[in-house]
């Protein structure tokens, strides 16, 4: 690889793995905004099994987070870990592999869900050709991203590619441990565990996906992006590294904590507590940490809608990493669990910082991508108004549902018998699912105009050719 | 630049003209206390009062068919520590923002952020008047503009009323937003922890 290594960064593959994620956005996004409008309006689903709620709130989940979350933390790790190694990318081959073979296992992984095929594990809902398929392109994506951080010529690791690391190799670890099953026919497979174990199990998987996926990998994204539009390093790298071995140390042991009140010991639901109360130090050192980098380079403001983008994320990420640990707490989760506030919660961590994140990280990245100025700031500053107001009246809508769901299948009457019937809550809740839908159809507005924005950006430009520094340099550079 | 001046009028105006207000307290320079004394305590005593009135006279409404009532001295009790909290809750914000303000080269005086909370919430504890008929969604539906319009204010005025340019306003605009998210999703968490402790409606706990 030698030879390789003297050529250009290879950035095109970044560029299709942004591509594809923007266009699995809109797919995920509105399938969200589908499923929403079902619950206030049921017959939607047209009498079709392929859009009964029940497959396609799965085929909206995984579109978002599978289809557009992971190719952007594929494009941003390609295309981080080049700059941050000053080398390109090793087997740049196998890059295109991962990238191609990701996106067909997304489209026929999308119309299997669509189609009935479940092993019903939340987030792992996919059946074991998918599962295996899966399996094969993230070993592709290590080799590559280890390959390249094994052949770099800075000798430091930088922290984004820490958590990037974090990433690749636990979601690999999560996957094949959750996704062990013997198949049946090949469509149909069921779990090597049983009963209690199966759901820990599950929830160590459910949960720590939440953690490394979404929470550590987009840290990565953080870490690299954040620091190039301040222009200016981070505010602390001591704390970043601090926070990385706490958040990898902590997170792992927080699962139980989605099985209260169930069938699993209560010690272990309670270890799940704790560790989920640890885990705030690490999360708002990082929220800190990102504050104050960005707090010095206000200037950049006055050019770059980008950041505004990652400003507001890292506000809900702070929300939402305040606000998972409360709810991990027994005597909140007997309220909250099994109602919308936990919908309230996942969407201010999904769409307020996965989703911003990345939002502001593609606007940055795709104009240096392709050499050009961004097609209109105006239209970015119009989504990242849509974007806010969007979050904040899904955040509202759910927390008022949420609270009153709790308190009305609680409540007892003078007899001491339960007061409502789930059906009649259910129904009351019409109006606060036509407010979400409302908030999701604002959301979904903004991620349009920035597919718009993007696609005139990039329409009619080849990507440029970028080489590596001669001479070492500072890693973060 | 002028050391009084702050008085309810000027919530009136922040509907018509929000700059002009902004560029009076920009201008101004209030004792804390006057603010707090002349205004802030009076706002934040709407939304327990109209809570009081109207839970005691029509009972929340949750979207199920029968109202929730609560005995008066309950009721009582809760408006009251709605109330307190309100107050810790104001008096924290600027005090948080004071602390932000070194960060971001803003202006330092605890009276100005004093005042620049109590504007941001005036909406807020003006839109409270829905809270006469409890009805959750009726609230949720007219507490949200109300809420657009504060942060509006906040984005719009802490940059002319904390003296410093308009990008590190917005970046500690959000700081700020961060803070209250935090702080409204504690006070939801505690919510559920009092009913638990059986400190409100009879819940089958």
């Amino acid at each position: 690889m030698a030879a390789a290594t003297e050529g250009h960064y290879h950035d095109r593959v970044v560029t299709v793995l942004v591509v594809f994620a923007m266009v699995w956005a809109l797919v995920g996004l509105a399938a969200g905004v589908y499923v929403a409008a079902e619950l206030v309006w049921p017959g939607l689903d047209l009498g079709q099994p392929w859009l009964s709620f029940g497959r396609l709130r799965t085929f909206h989940t995984n579109m978002v987070i599978f289809g557009f979350g992971v190719p952007a933390l594929i494009a941003t790790a390609f295309y981080s870990v080049q700059r941050t190694s000053h080398v390109p990318l090793f087997m740049p081959g196998l890059a295109w592999f991962v990238c191609i073979a990701w996106q067909v296992a997304i489209l026929l992984g999308g119309a299997s869900l669509l189609a009935g095929m479940t092993t019903s594990k939340e987030y792992a809902e996919l059946e074991w050709p998918f599962d295996i398929a899966i399996a094969v392109v993230w070993v592709s994506f290590a080799i590559v991203f280890f390959g390249t951080i094994a052949m770099r010529k800075v000798k430091q690791i930088y922290v984004s590619n820490w958590f990037y690391g974090a990433l690749i190799i636990v979601v690999a670890m999560l996957h094949i441990v959750n996704n062990l099953a013997i198949p049946v026919t090949p469509t149909k497979s069921y779990s090597l565990y049983a009963g209690a174990q199966d759901a820990l199990v599950q929830w160590w998987y459910g949960h720590n996906a939440v953690g490394f996926l979404l929470t550590g990998g987009f840290l990565g994204m953080l870490y690299y992006f954040l620091p190039k539009q301040a222009d200016r390093p981070i505010w602390s790298y001591r704390l970043s590294i601090i926070a990385f071995w706490a958040f990898t140390y902590s997170y792992i042991w927080a699962g139980p904590h989605h099985l209260h009140y169930n069938a699993v010991p209560e010690w272990v639901q309670s270890l799940g507590v704790v560790m989920s109360l640890i885990l705030l130090a690490p999360s708002w050192a990082t929220m800190i940490n990102g504050i104050m980098t960005v707090s010095g380079a206000w200037e950049k403001l006055r050019t770059d809608p980008a950041l505004k983008f990652i400003v507001l994320a890292l506000a809900f990420y702070g929300l939402a990493t305040f606000e998972g640990p409360m709810m991990s707490i027994r005597s909140v989760n007997l309220v909250s669990h099994f109602t919308d506030w936990t919908i309230g919660h996942v969407h201010s961590g999904a769409l307020g910082w996965n989703a911003l994140i990345t939002f502001g990280t593609f606007y940055f990245l795709v104009p240096r991508l392709v050499g050009a100025e961004l097609y209109s700031r105006k239209l970015a500053n119009l989504h990242f108004w849509l974007a806010l107001a969007g979050i904040m009246l899904y955040l509202l809508a759910m927390w008022a549902a949420g609270v009153s769901q709790g308190l009305l299948w609680l409540s007892l009457d003078e007899l001491g018998e339960l007061r409502f019937s789930f059906t009649d809550i259910m129904a009351s809740m019409a109006p606060y699912y036509m407010l979400r839908l409302l908030a999701g159809v604002i959301f979904l507005a903004g991620a349009v105009l920035m597919a718009v924005n993007l696609f005139f950006t990039i329409a009619g430009r080849a990507t440029i050719r970028v080489r590596p520094p001669l001479a070492a340099e500072p890693a973060s550079g | 630049m002028t050391t009084t001046g702050f008085s309810p009028l000027l919530i009136a105006r922040l509907l018509t003209k929000p700059s002009a207000v902004f560029q009076q307290l920009a201008d101004s320079r209030p004792p804390a206390a006057e603010v707090f004394f002349k205004l802030a305590i009076w706002l934040g005593l709407l939304p327990p009062v109209f809570a009081y009135l109207g839970a005691s006279r029509f009972g929340w409404n949750l979207g199920a068919i029968e109202p929730l009532f609560l005995p008066s001295p309950v009721l009582a009790g809760i408006s009251f520590a709605y109330f307190l909290t309100l107050l810790f809750g104001f008096v924290t914000t600027a005090l948080v923002s004071q602390w932000m303000a070194t960060t971001y080269g803003a202006r330092h005086s605890l009276g100005i952020h004093f005042a620049m909370i109590t504007v941001v919430g005036a909406p807020l504890a003006v839109g409270s008047v829905i809270h006469l008929y409890p009805h959750v969604f009726l609230n949720v539906v007219v507490l949200v503009p109300a809420l657009i319009w504060s942060m509006f204010l906040l984005y719009r005025g802490l940059p002319i009323v904390l003296r410093i340019n308009p990008q590190r306003g917005m970046l500690m605009a959000s700081a700020l937003i961060a803070y209250l998210l935090v702080a409204a999703v504690s006070l939801l968490g505690l919510t559920v922890m009092l009913w638990g402790l059986g400190i409100g409606p009879r819940v089958g706990i």
